[in-house]
């Protein structure tokens, strides 16, 4: 561990405040499996989950606030800052539309673990210290990274609630999680998809015009861009099979599962086959 | 035959293909023709015309009519740059013209059109802003450009402001170090004068040599050694007005070191070391509808919203909840009723 790396205790409590939503979650849907109830999880249970998760988002708040008041940049370069990053920002878009959409909190079953996914990675990583690049001075980063943390966050959502149409499959859970129809959980997954799209699109456009600032080119096919770009494409496809096909809505939820894994490869994956989030960090 | 260019699985076929020649275009590879994404794209052009004229479900809604014809524009757009695009890099020495013939890594679309001849600009020196940790920041690059005149004006650019000569794109990069203006006086015939570039600063700081064989002479090796400020624990600034060097020159039998000004007589002849200079590694860039890029891709983007907004409006992501809320299934009815 880093002696100086003071964010660390900060990070874990928030992530100790996810743990404790994500147990919340899943204890309360599988109280209602085994009663056999055919029913919502308890207003209480909701209550407890937002609390926790916006305590997390807080916490993580001031472990993001503490590593850039110590190393005086944003947290935009090493897998450890990107990783602490995305889960306070998935965390805290989450929280608010967990909040004001009530419909989509059957989702936070299959949401929250997926956090936690990141949640368990960031535990494994030494939290060194990075150095912040001089490409990365542009204010179109802010816009790029802006766009990207909502497009994943959509993303999220509709993989949540596409995974709930595939745990229904499994009988405790179809008791559980029965207030809303798989119709109405994949309208709403594909809604998301859509506004994925537009923030996939800003992001990519922002992205673009920041690394002709940065980088004297506005697309150079690395590892990062084509695998944004197959993302993009993928979407925009999956839209179009969905209007061209009547396709059944497991594999609807199946396809949505597919794309958010592909968008979270290339947030977490590709960008590290160069060692840094973009291949002209240096 | 419109109807069925228009097909929403011809779509899906051009959308597969575009992914195939994104996979095969990962990295540039020199190997890979142009045409893997020029194709796709072209065919996809064909797919959404057909599809905004003959589409009602498209060219009636003004959303979804934009957002198509944003995507038209972009692979009209993108093919059309795919095709004229030039990118190259090149080396100047300070006090020196741009020269085409010394460019390096040029990668051109089949269909550009060499315009180089009208890119001109003397590079003179440049500074550059190091952080502590030998972490790089601004660059600030002295070039001299016409002036329409008949004169030459300054211009100063950087890694992120580019020199824009019809069109072509100009940047400094990180590639960047110093020379030495050397002068061969042979024993018989004309003296020549020419620049020996070293290694790039810092990033070759440890190993600033180089060798030159001057004609009728024998391999010489140089070495220079620096004094620029150069310090990995704080910040310091690169600037070749500021820095000295001693050229370390090597014939093989004999060691000198030479001060700008000095000379020394070697087999064939009478090397001097004229004056510590630099170079800067330039990065050259042309695609003709950026700009224009960047505007289909806002309205692109402008029309898909629209069109979310249209279909959506009446039925708000939280209008469950305020039927969950009258039927008391909310723990938070005040607030959600009032969305």
């Amino acid at each position: 561990m880093n002696e100086a790396a003071t964010e660390l205790p900060w990070m874990w409590a928030g992530l100790a405040a996810y743990a404790l939503a994500t147990m919340l979650a899943f204890r309360s849907v599988w109280q209602l499996g085994s009663s056999g109830a055919m029913a919502l999880p308890s207003r209480s249970s909701e209550r407890w989950i937002l609390m926790f998760l916006l305590c997390g988002v807080a916490l993580l708040a001031s472990a993001l606030a503490v590593r850039w008041m110590r190393l005086g940049h944003g947290p935009f370069v090493n897998l450890f800052e990107l990783l602490m990053s995305q889960l306070f920002s998935l965390g805290l878009i989450y929280s608010l539309v967990y909040w004001r959409v009530p419909r989509l909190r059957a989702s936070a079953v299959v949401v929250l673990p997926l956090i936690w996914l990141l949640g368990t990675w960031i535990l494994f990583l030494e939290p060194a210290d990075s150095l912040f690049p001089p490409t990365y001075s542009n204010n179109w980063l802010w816009a790029h990274v802006g766009f990207g943390k909502i497009f994943l966050s959509f993303c999220l959502m509709a993989a949540g609630l596409s995974g709930v149409i595939l745990l229904r499959t499994i009988p405790r859970f179809a008791r559980s999680i029965s207030h809303m129809s798989d119709e109405a959980l994949d309208q709403l997954a594909w809604r998301f998809m859509i506004l994925a799209l537009v923030f996939d699109s800003l992001m990519l456009t922002a992205g673009a015009v920041w690394a002709q600032d940065a980088w004297g080119r506005f697309w150079s096919w690395d590892a990062l861009e084509t695998s944004s770009f197959i993302t993009w494409l993928s979407i925009g496809a999956a839209i179009h099979t969905r209007l061209t096909f009547k396709l059944p809505i497991r594999f609807g939820a199946v396809i949505i599962m597919a794309i958010f894994a592909l968008a979270f490869a290339t947030y977490f994956g590709a960008p590290f086959y160069s060692e840094a989030a973009h291949k002209g960090v240096v | 035959m419109m109807r069925w260019l228009a097909s929403t699985r011809l779509t899906l076929l051009g959308m597969a293909m575009l992914a195939m020649g994104a996979a095969l275009s990962y990295g540039n590879p020199d190997d890979v023709s142009a045409w893997v994404l020029i194709g796709p794209l072209l065919f996809l052009s064909l797919n959404l015309l057909a599809a905004i004229i003959t589409h009602p479900g498209i060219n009636r809604r003004p959303g979804l009519l934009l957002f198509h014809i944003g995507l038209l524009s972009i692979c009209i757009l993108a093919a059309i740059g795919r095709l004229t695009q030039f990118e190259a890099q090149v080396e100047v020495s300070q006090d020196g013209a741009f020269d085409p013939a010394t460019m390096q890594k040029i990668k051109r679309g089949p269909w550009h059109t060499d315009e180089l001849e009208k890119i001109r600009f003397v590079q003179q020196g440049y500074t550059v802003e190091y952080r502590k940790g030998l972490v790089r920041g601004k660059t600030r690059d002295h070039v001299l450009v016409p002036d329409g005149r008949g004169g030459w004006k300054q211009r100063v650019i950087g890694d992120d402001t580019p020199l824009i000569i019809d069109g072509y794109r100009i940047y400094s990069t990180f590639n960047k170090g110093f020379a030495a203006v050397l002068t061969w006086i042979p024993t018989q015939g004309e003296p020549i004068t020419g620049t020996l570039h070293m290694p790039s600063y810092p990033l070759f700081e440890y190993r600033q040599a180089n060798t030159w064989t001057p004609p009728g002479s024998e391999e010489i090796k140089f070495w220079l050694r620096l004094e620029t400020g150069y310090d990995l624990k704080k910040a310091w600034m690169l600037d070749v007005n500021r820095s000295k060097g001693v050229l370390v020159v090597n014939d093989g039998s004999k060691r000198r070191e030479l001060r700008p000004g000095e000379g020394l007589e070697l087999p064939g002849g009478y090397l001097r070391y004229e004056a510590l200079s630099s170079w800067m590694g330039f990065k050259i860039f042309y695609f003709p509808t950026l700009k224009w890029l960047f505007g289909a891709a806002m309205m692109t983007v402008l029309g898909l919203v629209m069109h979310y907004w249209s279909k959506f409006r009446h039925e708000p992501l939280a209008e469950g909840d305020a039927k969950e809320a009258k039927q008391g299934n909310s723990m938070f009815d005040q607030k959600v009723t009032n969305v």
